[in-house]
C-alpha cells in the first residue's frame, strides 16, 4: 500500500508482530469494558493498567498520549464547566459566588470524561499498530466477504488522492479569483465552486474503476486468494476467542446488574 | 440479463468508497474554510440518491468506522449508527421522488437533520457526556442554564446545526445529480427517481 489515511506507526515491537484479529479484539474489549462496568473509576482503571501497558510495550507511547490527550481535552473542559457548574438540583461543592460546582455534576463528568478516554484511547492504538490493508486481509481470510473489504481498503487508499485534487481545485479556483477567506457569507459562497467539481471529477473515475476490476475477475465466483498470507500463533486464536466471551459476559453483568 | 444485474452491482460497489472519499475529502476542505457547517456526508446521500437505501446505510457506516480506524476523527465511530441512518433515509426519500424538485431536497435534508440530531443526542449523552467540545456548546450551557436535561440540551445543539447543514448537503446532491450524465445515472438502480 503505496499511499493511505491513517495513522500506522511501523515500530518493530511484539505488539505490532500480532495477528490484526488479536489487536482488534483487544481494543474491542477495552472498549466495551470501559463503556460497560459500572463506576465512575473502571474506564480509568482500564486505561491504567490496560491502555498504558499496551502503549507502552507497543512503543506508541508518546504518539498516543498526545493525540489522546489533544481530543479529549476540549471534551473535558466542556463537560466539567457545563454539567459541574449547570448540573440542575445537584449538591453545591465548591463555590464561588453564584458559581458552583455540584457534587452530581463532577461525578458525571469525571465518568464521562473517563468513557470518552476508553473510546478515543483504544481506537487510536488500534490505528497506531495496526496497517488498514492487514486487517482486511486478515478478516478475508476469516470469511469476511471480500467486497465489504474491498470497500473499505479502497476507500483508505483512495483518500489521499482525493486530497490532493481537492487542494489542486482549491488553488485553481482562487486562481480564477474565487474568494475563500474573508466574510463568512464570501466562504459560504465558496462552497458551490468548490464541491460540485471535486464530486463530479471523482464520479469520472467510477466507471473506469468497475470495468478495470471486472477485467479482473471481481466478479468470479469461488474462493479467493490472497497476496499476503498472515499467520497466528495458537495461542493467539486462543486468546481472541477468550476475550471475545469475556466482552460478551461484560455486556451480560451489565444488563443482569441494571 | 443476469449479465446486467452482475454489473450493475459492481458500479454500486466501486461507487461506495468513492463517495466515502467525497466524504472526507469534502469534510476536510468545508473545516479548512472555517465555516458553521460539516458537509461531510454529501457521498453517503448521493449513493443513497443513486443506489437505494442499503447501499447509503452501508456508505454512512463504513464511513464513519474508516474516521474511526484510520485515525483521523476517532469521535466519530461512535456515530456510525446515525451516518447509517442519513444514507438510509436519502434513499427513502429519492425513492419518494422528493430528490426531482430543489425545494423538496431542502425538505428532506431538513426532516433527516432533525432525525440525526435526535439519534446523536443519547449516543453524545452517553459517550461524550452531552458536549462536542466545540463552540456549539454554548448552545449545551445555555439549555442546561435554563434546567433542561442531559437528553433535552445535547438534542437542542444538534438540532441547531444539522438541519441546516442536511438541508445544504441535499441541495448540493440535488445539484450534482443534475450535472451528472445520463449514461452514467442510468447505470445506477436509483435512475428513475431522479429524473422524470
Amino acid at each position: 500500500m503505496a499511499e493511505a489515511i491513517g495513522l500506522y506507526l511501523p515500530r518493530a515491537s511484539f505488539v505490532h508482530r500480532l495477528h490484526p484479529v488479536t489487536k482488534l479484539a483487544i481494543s474491542g474489549f477495552i472498549l466495551v469494558a470501559g463503556l460497560a462496568l459500572p463506576g465512575m473509576w473502571s474506564p480509568y482503571l482500564l486505561v491504567l493498567f490496560g491502555m498504558l501497558p499496551l502503549a507502552v510495550l507497543s512503543r506508541v507511547f508518546r504518539v498516543l498520549a498526545s493525540r489522546t490527550w489533544r481530543i479529549v481535552v476540549p471534551f473535558m473542559i466542556s463537560v466539567f464547566l457545563i454539567q459541574g457548574i449547570l448540573w440542575s438540583g445537584g449538591t453545591p461543592l465548591i463555590g464561588f459566588g453564584p458559581i458552583s460546582f455540584k457534587r452530581e455534576g463532577l461525578q458525571f463528568a469525571v465518568a464521562s470524561t473517563g468513557r470518552i478516554l476508553i473510546v478515543v484511547s483504544s481506537f487510536l492504538w488500534f490505528a497506531l499498530t495496526t496497517r488498514p490493508d492487514m486487517l482486511m486481509s486478515a478478516l478475508a481470510q476469516r470469511g469476511l466477504s471480500p467486497s465489504l473489504s474491498y470497500l473499505i481498503v479502497s476507500s483508505i487508499q483512495i483518500v489521499p488522492r482525493f486530497q490532493a485534487r481537492a487542494a489542486t481545485i482549491l488553488d485553481a479556483q482562487r486562481a480564477r479569483g474565487l474568494e475563500v477567506t474573508g466574510s463568512m457569507l464570501r466562504r459560504m459562497r465558496a462552497v458551490v465552486p468548490l464541491v460540485v467539481p471535486l464530486i463530479l471529477s471523482s464520479l469520472i473515475d467510477v466507471e473506469e474503476r468497475a470495468l478495470a476490476i471486472e477485467a479482473r475477475g471481481f466478479n468470479h465466483p469461488g474462493p479467493k486468494t490472497s497476496f499476503v498470507e498472515i499467520t497466528q500463533a495458537g495461542w493467539e486464536a486462543f486468546l481472541q476467542w477468550f476475550l471475545v466471551l469475556a466482552m460478551a459476559a461484560t455486556l451480560i453483568f451489565r444488563f443482569l446488574s441494571r | 440479463m443476469a449479465d446486467a444485474r452482475r454489473n450493475f452491482n459492481t458500479i454500486t460497489l466501486v461507487l461506495i468508497p468513492v463517495a466515502i472519499a467525497i466524504n472526507i475529502a469534502v469534510g476536510q476542505l468545508i473545516y479548512t474554510l472555517k465555516i458553521p457547517l460539516y458537509l461531510d456526508s454529501i457521498g453517503t446521500v448521493l449513493v443513497g440518491v443513486l443506489a437505494g437505501p442499503l447501499a447509503g446505510a452501508l456508505t454512512g457506516l463504513i464511513s464513519n468506522l474508516v474516521w474511526g480506524l484510520s485515525g483521523l476523527n476517532v469521535t466519530y465511530a461512535p456515530f456510525a449508527a446515525v451516518a447509517a441512518v442519513i444514507g438510509l433515509l436519502a434513499g427513502v426519500f429519492a425513492e419518494a421522488k422528493w430528490l426531482r424538485t430543489w425545494w423538496k431536497a431542502i425538505l428532506a435534508g431538513v426532516i433527516t437533520g432533525i432525525i440525526s440530531a435526535a439519534i446523536s443526542a443519547p449516543i453524545s449523552a452517553y459517550v461524550f457526556g452531552g458536549v462536542t467540545g466545540a463552540g456549539t456548546d454554548v448552545i449545551v450551557a445555555i439549555f442546561r442554564g435554563f434546567g433542561f436535561g442531559l437528553l433535552p440540551s445535547s438534542f437542542a445543539q444538534g438540532v441547531t446545526s444539522d438541519p441546516l447543514d442536511k438541508a445544504i448537503t441535499f441541495l448540493l446532491v440535488w445539484l450534482i445529480v443534475r450535472a451528472l450524465p445520463m449514461r452514467f445515472l442510468s447505470r445506477f438502480p436509483g435512475a428513475s427517481n431522479i429524473s422524470a
